[in-house]
């Protein structure tokens, strides 16, 4: 406990401020907007794994940092999809994983909507036809938005999953 | 056999509950038997404070028993022990010369050792029950000292003369008693560093004689504590009170922090014992304060507080042993790691168990929640004390309390998680069944007097108060709030566990109603539960005790020092497969390695050294003896 404290006084702050303006800006008031409408001001995502490269977490993971700080648009990453209005998946589906996704999407709660994430998920991305996967998130499950990229960068996840919201309506 | 002994005891409960709620409101008995035992006689007095004792352990004694009638009994031994264990337990209140105390309070300790030693052929037992008696008996050692020199002092042994007497006493004279007195009986009531042989001796005994010892025994300490510092000794000075305070503070934490990293469930609870004797003395010490500073009112309440919690410790703890006992029954074992899914198997008994631990993890409107709030309530009030030096002894006991109180939640989580929730981990788990009816209306009636202490503190803080009143000395507070809200300290706060509890009970029953109202949708659809999309689940991939508890035990890395074991056996080919793997990662305690230990190494070698004296040779006793003349006549 003290080691921790002791790193923790000695460490400081250590992220950048976000520029004032950027595009993550003006994208994430828009989503912010659209949640509050839509989700009563909360939208919460579980993040599938179905045998992604771990680019596209690292680009997720990013999201929730202190630098772009998703969660004061409202949108939060859950750790079960029984609290999700969304799955969020990456990667080529697996073999392994595909029995796995297919019992997460059924274990979500009704509304929802599936975003599959980066050229993996959108049809297999370079994996595609390997004999280890399945091919893209829709060979498995239905899909209502894709984002492509490799990986896509924090803006396009965030303009991407206001796509898939407007879609809904 | 059986029953006619249990229900003797039963018996005898209902009438130590009733002589003992006589005395509570004012009743007054008193029996000499000068001709019985020398040096003052047999000699009881009914006063407020023992009658409250008394009915505190008939309030126990009566479920006890009768879960003692379904429990497996025991062989002819056990069930005398047990008889005479109560008896003297019940007559330690009423005691009230030196002699008598004596006597019922050694029968007492005695007839609990051959309880805790009731499993003659476990080497864990034989141990539990020598720490045991080493550590009563140093208690009693200390309580002998402390009595006789007041008596000699006083000139009396009966307590009535104290009372009058030991006001008078030289300040040095009254603060030997007090440590001796103190001493002796924290020793009794486990506090720390005292407590060693609480977490042994509990599991040992069986679990009706558990509850007793947790939910009673444990208390004759606490009594007479409150007698001894409050009511023989008279109001003394402040560093009496900030000791009792500062022992209750770390009583508390230490206790709690304990029972977070043990799994073994009945060990468990004995160290939740210790943390709520803790949460006992810091109400008891505030009040001690309170009462030097002169303010009657906070002095008054800290005692009731204290009272009860002695109450609801006594109700819950004894609940959560007796639901113990029901798990060990059906499993046969006491490790948390081979229990789970026992709320399938035994739905009463979990339901029970999830009451008393709701109760102990103080949440409303049970009646852990209402002791501990009247406890944080007394301490809040030191500002009301013009001195800079005792606030922040209040202050460490505030946040000691508020640490003891989260840790205890979480502790709680994790002993009916994971005994009693998901797959069961074991063969014998799965097997398990419910426990006979006998035992399953003890526990549900002591479930349902937490529930009744938690929703009607409006009629028993009163009821404390004016035995708190009595042991101070001062006239009751003529008004504690209404039927419906406690109010104390003037408008210093207010609480109404019966209102939260409607409040509570209505938010169940909202969404029954409100959503159909508002026409929100009903569809459902049916899918297996969750387990995070694996095809086949195992109890293997469940959340372990252990695991639970790894994160407190890496914080307090520094009181737990834990010492950590991985043993890895690869397969022969690679090391990519692996046969076996061991991972202990036990506490060490530090009153065992830094107290106990160098104290006894001490005792060890003194008694080495002093063993040269006795060399077996008669002749050089012959000389001892010429000595020994010699030095008489040069003194004499």
């Amino acid at each position: 406990m003290f080691r921790q404290l002791r790193t923790a006084l000695h460490a400081g702050i250590v992220t950048e401020p976000v520029a004032r303006g950027a595009e993550i800006e003006r994208i994430g008031e828009r989503l912010a907007g659209e949640i509050a409408r839509l989700f009563a001001r909360s939208l919460a995502i579980r993040q599938v794994d179905a045998g992604s490269c771990n680019g596209c977490e690292l680009e997720i993971a990013g999201l929730t940092g202190p630098h772009y700080d998703l969660e004061r648009f409202g949108v939060h990453f859950v750790a079960s999809p029984r609290h999700a209005d969304c799955l969020l998946v990456t990667g080529p589906v697996t073999r392994n994983m595909a029995e796995a996704l297919r019992r997460t999407w059924e274990a979500t709660p009704d509304p929802k909507f599936v975003i599959a994430v980066g050229d993996c998920g959108r049809d297999g991305g370079i994996f595609r036809g390997s004999y280890a996967v399945v091919g893209g998130v829709a060979d498995v499950v239905p899909v209502d938005a894709v984002i492509s990229g490799c990986p896509p960068s924090p803006a396009a996840l965030l303009a991407g999953i206001l796509e898939a919201i407007g879609r809904r309506r | 056999m059986d029953r006619l002994a249990y229900g003797l005891a039963a018996l005898a409960g209902i009438g130590a509950t009733a002589l003992g709620g006589y005395g509570m409101f004012g009743g007054v008995w008193t029996l000499r038997l000068a001709w019985l035992v020398p040096l003052g006689g047999l000699e009881l007095t009914l006063d407020p404070l023992g009658g409250f004792f008394l009915a505190l352990i008939g309030f126990t004694l009566v479920p006890a028993s009768i879960y003692a009638m379904g429990s497996s009994g025991g062989e002819r031994r056990d069930r005398f022990a047990y008889l005479v264990f109560v008896l003297s337990m019940c007559l330690v209140p009423l005691a009230s010369n030196t002699m008598t105390f004596a006597i019922t309070w050694e029968l007492m300790s005695l007839a609990s050792y051959f309880l805790v030693l009731h499993d003659r052929e476990s080497k864990e037992s034989i141990h539990a029950g020598w720490v045991y008696a080493v550590m009563t008996h140093a208690g009693l050692a200390c309580l002998l000292a402390g009595m006789l020199l007041l008596g000699a002092w006083t000139g009396s042994p009966r307590f009535e003369d104290w009372r009058a007497a030991a006001p008078a006493l030289s300040g040095t004279a009254r603060d030997v008693a007090f440590v001796l007195l103190v001493l002796g009986f924290a020793g009794k009531a486990g506090v720390i560093p005292l407590h060693v042989w609480l977490p042994l001796a509990h599991p040992a005994a069986p679990s009706h004689v558990s509850a007793l010892m947790s939910g009673v025994m444990i208390k004759m300490g606490v009594y007479g504590i409150l007698r001894a510092s409050l009511d023989w000794l008279g109001a003394g000075p402040a560093w009496w009170g900030v000791a009792v305070l500062l022992a209750g503070a770390a009583s508390s934490v230490i206790g709690v922090l304990y029972a977070l990293v043990d799994h073994d469930l009945k060990r468990l609870l004995a160290f939740h014992s210790i943390e709520n004797i803790g949460i006992i003395l810091l109400g008891i010490g505030s009040a001690m304060l309170y009462q030097q500073a002169g303010l009657e009112a906070l002095a008054l309440l800290g005692l009731a507080a204290a009272l009860y919690h002695t109450v609801n410790h006594a109700a819950f703890k004894a609940l959560l042993f007796l639901g113990a006992g029901a798990v060990v029954h059906a499993t046969g074992t006491r490790n948390m790691e081979e229990m789970g899914g026992l709320i399938k198997r035994m739905p009463w008994t979990a339901v029970c168990f999830l009451v008393g631990s709701a109760a102990i993890a103080a949440l409303p409107p049970l009646n852990g929640f209402v002791s501990e709030w009247l406890t944080f309530l007394v301490l809040f009030q030191n500002t009301r004390l013009d001195a800079p030096g005792l606030s922040l002894v209040f202050t460490l006991g505030i946040a000691s309390l508020a640490l003891t109180s989260g840790l205890a939640m979480a502790c709680f989580v994790k002993a009916f998680g994971i005994t009693f929730l998901a797959l069961p981990r074991s063969d014998a788990a799965a097997r398990a069944h419910e426990v006979p009816p006998t035992m399953r209306v003890a526990m549900a009636a002591l479930a349902a007097s937490c529930v009744a202490l938690g929703v009607g503190p409006t009629l028993v803080v009163p009821a404390l108060g004016s035995i708190a009143a009595s042991v101070l000395g001062v006239t009751p507070p003529a008004t504690v709030g209404d039927w419906l809200t406690l109010r104390v300290s003037g408008t210093f706060a207010s609480l109404s566990t019966l209102a939260i509890a409607i409040a509570l009970g209505l938010a169940l029953l909202l969404p029954l109603v409100a959503l159909p109202l508002v026409g929100a949708s009903r569809r459902t659809r049916g899918y297996e539960t969750w387990g995070c999309g694996r095809i086949v689940q195992t109890a293997r991939m469940e959340y372990t005790a252990t695991a639970f508890a790894n994160p407190f035990k890496r914080v307090f890395d520094f009181f737990y020092r834990p010492a950590k074991r991985l043993d890895i056996e690869f397969h022969p080919e690679s090391r990519f497969f692996v046969e076996r793997i061991e991972y202990e990662n036990p506490a060490r305690s530090i009153f065992d390695d830094w107290l106990y230990r160098p104290a006894l190494d001490l005792l060890r070698a003194g008694a080495r050294a002093a063993r040269t004296l006795q060399s077996g040779s008669a002749n050089l006793y012959l000389a001892y003896i010429l000595a020994a003349l010699l030095l008489m006549l040069v003194l004499a």
